[in-house]
């Protein structure tokens, strides 16, 4: 499932505009990385930004959508940090993405909120896009989807059970 | 509260300001977290690989740009509030009670962050947090668009850069201490 960003990175990636694209991808890379490796994310968040702008200098085009490839960077960057590797070199000549992920499709199937949500029940799908999407608050919600606080309570409740699963599967 | 309920209540938290287009301290709630950090940690990474990427403001993507252009973003900061580098000393030596005479030391090290010779990192909550309101930025933007020493090389600072960062600072031993202190301490 094509995400809501896919096209406009494309477009920067088309008219390269290779610091915006790297630009708009940093905070999540660097949330990425300080939650996985505490205060040292804020280099290996560094290293990654660096690694996706050497790999765009040096016209690598993939064939997924650019938000698989930031996150496989992230990904293989945040286990050199943890295997005691040298994170600030640029990746291995030749590596893929799609070589370092055993099923791309599988990658971008259940790494997608949207794909994620379809699969609770009506009532609970717009709760959590508009919690998780839009960052409503718990009462906003409530209001505007005529449910009591308690239901809504529980909607997310259940959304933070499929998530539970996905985060299993790291 | 059970530490299932205490994580999703975090994770509940900080995911709906990430929503929102906050830039909310990570570490701050895995802090909370106690023994259930790990997973907690686990549910904000699967949610950071399964939500559209926000929006970036367009001061980020500005940053960005001078940063992969080999600009110094700091400067580039400065510049677009009309600062002139003295004008960033200056309220450094006044914000922080320093004396007029340890402005000169000031200027250096400061050129050195612009230039990316200094690690950001390195810089004290003090001046962090003073920096931040001159250049009217939040203080991880300063922390995370450092200059790129080697701009016009292959995209990477090398092992020699590290190097020559450690070295510039080892180079100040005899400098003020008070300064280099306020640079180089960490928060």
């Amino acid at each position: 499932m094509a995400d809501a960003r896919d096209a406009e990175d494309a477009l920067l990636l088309q008219a390269g505009d290779h610091g915006g694209l790297v630009g708009a991808w940093y905070p999540v890379v660097l949330q990425r990385c300080l939650v996985r490796a505490g205060a040292a994310g804020w280099d290996v968040a560094h290293d990654v930004v660096e690694r996706l702008l050497a790999e765009l200098r040096r016209g690598k085009r993939y064939p997924v959508p650019y938000r698989v490839v930031v996150h496989m960077v992230t990904s293989w960057t945040l286990k050199e940090h943890f295997q005691g590797r040298r994170t600030d070199l640029p990746l291995p000549e030749g590596w893929d993405p799609a070589d370092a992920a055993d099923d791309l499709a599988g990658f971008e199937r259940a790494f997608d909120l949207e794909r994620l949500f379809e699969e609770l029940p009506d009532g609970d799908r717009a709760v959590c896009r508009l919690r998780y999407l839009d960052g409503l608050e718990i009462e906003e919600i409530a209001a505007r989807l005529r449910k009591t606080r308690n239901a809504v309570d529980q909607a997310l409740h259940r959304a933070h059970g499929r998530l539970r699963e996905l985060a299993r599967d790291l | 509260m059970t530490s299932d309920a205490a994580v999703r209540e975090l994770f509940d938290e900080w995911a709906a300001r990430l929503a929102r287009g906050e830039s909310p301290d990570p570490l701050a709630y895995l802090e909370r977290a106690g023994p259930a950090r790990d997973e907690l940690a686990r549910l904000m990474d699967a949610y950071l690989q399964a939500a559209p990427r926000p929006e970036p403001g367009a001061e980020t993507l500005e940053l960005a740009r001078a940063w992969a252009a080999g600009a110094s973003p700091l400067a580039e900061l400065r510049a677009r509030r009309g600062l002139r580098r003295a004008d960033v000393v200056e309220a450094i030596v006044g914000g922080l009670g320093l004396a007029p005479e340890q402005a000169g030391a000031v200027r250096r090290y400061y050129h050195r962050l612009e230039a990316g010779l200094l690690d950001p990192a390195g810089l004290s909550r003090p001046l962090l947090d003073l920096l931040a309101r001159t250049l009217e930025v939040a203080a991880g933007t300063i922390l995370a668009w450092r200059a790129r020493p080697l701009a016009a090389g292959p995209a990477f600072r090398t092992a020699e850069d590290r190097t020559m960062v450690k070295r510039e600072a080892l180079d100040d031993q005899e400098d003020d201490e008070e300064v280099r202190n306020l640079f180089l301490s960490g928060r």
